[in-house]
């Protein structure tokens, strides 16, 4: 069915050591929408998300109709560990160990995906030598072998294109339009929030408010749901 | 030396040996690039010192052979300390110095107990491929088919836990079940190659090799044949060198591993590999 909402969370309440880090968020997603899910640091965006992603124990309901994708934020990992960007794809993409060799229609299958996110040149770098762009769209890539309908994007950060490629923002939006599907882009930082963007979600513990951009970003909003800090907002304001 | 090398293959009794390192090699060749690329050297190391607290218990049981005591003991040490870092704030290095030192003297009063003494003890800490007999043999060839099947099957999802623990979890891979996996067939490895290579030398087998192809290698491919080159080349250098110049294999197979890394070491500048910041 094409009208049932992509994501409907209902009342989810996630608690940790007696606290709530995310408490009686209701949403509803619908398909091929740029959605921007911000709040301040330590706000339970990410706890959100990995609710949704069914990581950890929540209260309530999430109900999910497609595949997700989801880029980690600021993926810490062994940058010595001997690897090309091609294995790293093709460790989820073929059950041939790649230790004895990744097969044609894999290595086919990769170069696609990192086309598609304008790192084609990666395939034969090493994971550990990749720049802070460069690894977002090698992540990026690996979320879209899926095929998601819901991709989740936590803190993608800013200026970190690759030069005489297409931006980041310009990937996203061809997501959107191209492959109908729901991009969630998760930020402390209100510089997601533009002009493309269709909805906006404000999280600080409790869902602060949610609607359309233009709506949303008034001084008084964005002083609820960041406890004052104008400055914030002012700060990117200048665009 | 040529004589000794082709008693190897005319001898019943050192063609069992022979078999018998060289399925230890494989299986530590295979298993190393997982072992080290998940850090995990300190874990094995922990895993190898409790074997002997298995040896013990089956010299106190009066059994002949202490092979699925040594395996099971192992095993159940591997699987405490894996629950334990659950549940503890400590470091895992700290719980790994406390879970060797613990099976470890646990080991040795038994050992006492059963031995009255601490005579043939030289056996385990150091290994003695003299005295392995076909049931060792056995078992090593089976454990390397273990060994060779769980790194086919699941490799790359061992890799894939070895870049992020995170992102594994995210990918839908059941991170637990797989860790859960890897620490029993660390413990069954190790206890099964304690007898021919000591408890103190198993776990420089699981290390070694990898470490020195992971200097060369720019690959995952590169680093699996590296280091199953490196592991089996000193498998049999070390004891074909080491029968020819009456040394104990174990030590002797260790050494050439560990030159083999030293020469890998003085070779990485001149392959002008990237160095990694922290």
């Amino acid at each position: 069915m094409a009208t049932e909402p992509l994501l409907k969370c209902e009342h989810v309440t996630v608690s940790a050591g007696g606290r709530k880090l995310v408490e009686d968020v209701s949403l509803t997603l619908p398909r091929g929408q740029l959605v921007a899910l911000i709040g301040p640091n330590g706000a339970g965006k990410t706890t959100l998300l990995r609710a949704i992603l069914k990581l950890i124990k929540y209260d309530g309901r999430i109900e999910i109709n497609g595949r997700i994708g989801y880029v980690p934020q600021r993926l810490q990992y062994d940058r010595t560990l001997p690897m090309t960007v091609l294995e790293f794809m093709a460790l989820t993409l073929q059950s041939r160990p790649v230790a004895f060799g990744v097969s044609g229609r894999v290595k086919a299958r990769v170069q696609e995906l990192l086309e598609s996110v304008g790192a084609a040149r990666l395939a034969r770098a090493q994971l550990g030598g990749l720049s802070g762009g460069e690894l977002q769209r090698v992540m990026l890539a690996s979320a879209l072998q899926e095929k998601p309908e819901l991709l989740l994007l936590d803190e993608p950060a800013a200026g970190v294109d690759i030069e005489g490629e297409a931006t980041f923002t310009e990937l996203i939006l061809h997501q959107v339009r191209e492959h109908n599907t729901t991009v969630v882009l998760v930020s402390h930082d209100l510089s997601v929030v533009s002009d493309i963007t269709d909805q906006v979600v404000c999280l600080n513990r409790t869902l602060k408010c949610v609607g359309s951009a233009k709506d949303l970003l008034t001084a008084e909003t964005i002083a609820e749901v960041f406890g004052g800090h104008k400055a914030v907002y002012g700060h990117h304001h200048h665009h | 030396m040529f004589d000794v090398i082709t008693n190897y293959f005319t001898n019943d009794w050192q063609a069992l040996i022979l078999v018998s390192v060289v399925c230890v090699c494989l299986t530590t060749g295979v298993l190393s690039p997982i072992v080290v690329s998940s850090r995990l050297a300190f874990f094995s190391d922990a895993v190898a010192h409790s074997t002997l607290a298995g040896v013990a218990l089956g010299l106190l049981l009066s059994l002949d052979n202490p092979i699925t005591l040594m395996v099971g003991v192992a095993i159940v040490v591997a699987l405490i300390i894996a629950s334990l870092r659950q549940v503890t704030t400590l470091g895992l290095d700290t719980l790994l110095g406390v879970a060797m030192a613990g099976s470890l003297a646990a080991g040795l009063l038994m050992y006492h107990a059963a031995e009255k003494g601490y005579a043939g003890l030289h056996n385990y800490l150091f290994g003695q491929v003299a005295l392995l007999g076909p049931t060792d043999m056995w078992a090593l060839v089976a454990c390397a088919v273990v060994a060779v099947v769980v790194g086919a099957r699941w490799g790359n999802r061992f890799f894939l836990l070895a870049v992020s623990r995170p992102l594994a979890q995210a990918r839908g891979v059941p991170v637990a079940r797989y860790e859960f996996l890897l620490i029993v067939l660390l413990g069954l490895v190790v206890s099964l190659s304690v007898r021919a290579v000591g408890l103190l030398l198993v776990n420089a087998l699981l290390i070694v090799p990898a470490a020195t192809s992971r200097n060369l290698a720019r690959s995952v491919r590169g680093m699996f044949w590296g280091s199953l080159g490196v592991a089996l080349f000193a498998g049999l250098c070390g004891l074909f060198v080491g029968d020819y110049l009456l040394l104990p294999p174990a030590p002797a197979i260790v050494v050439v591993a560990v030159l083999l890394f030293i020469v890998s070491q003085a070779l990485r500048p001149l392959l002008g590999h990237h160095v990694a910041e922290a």
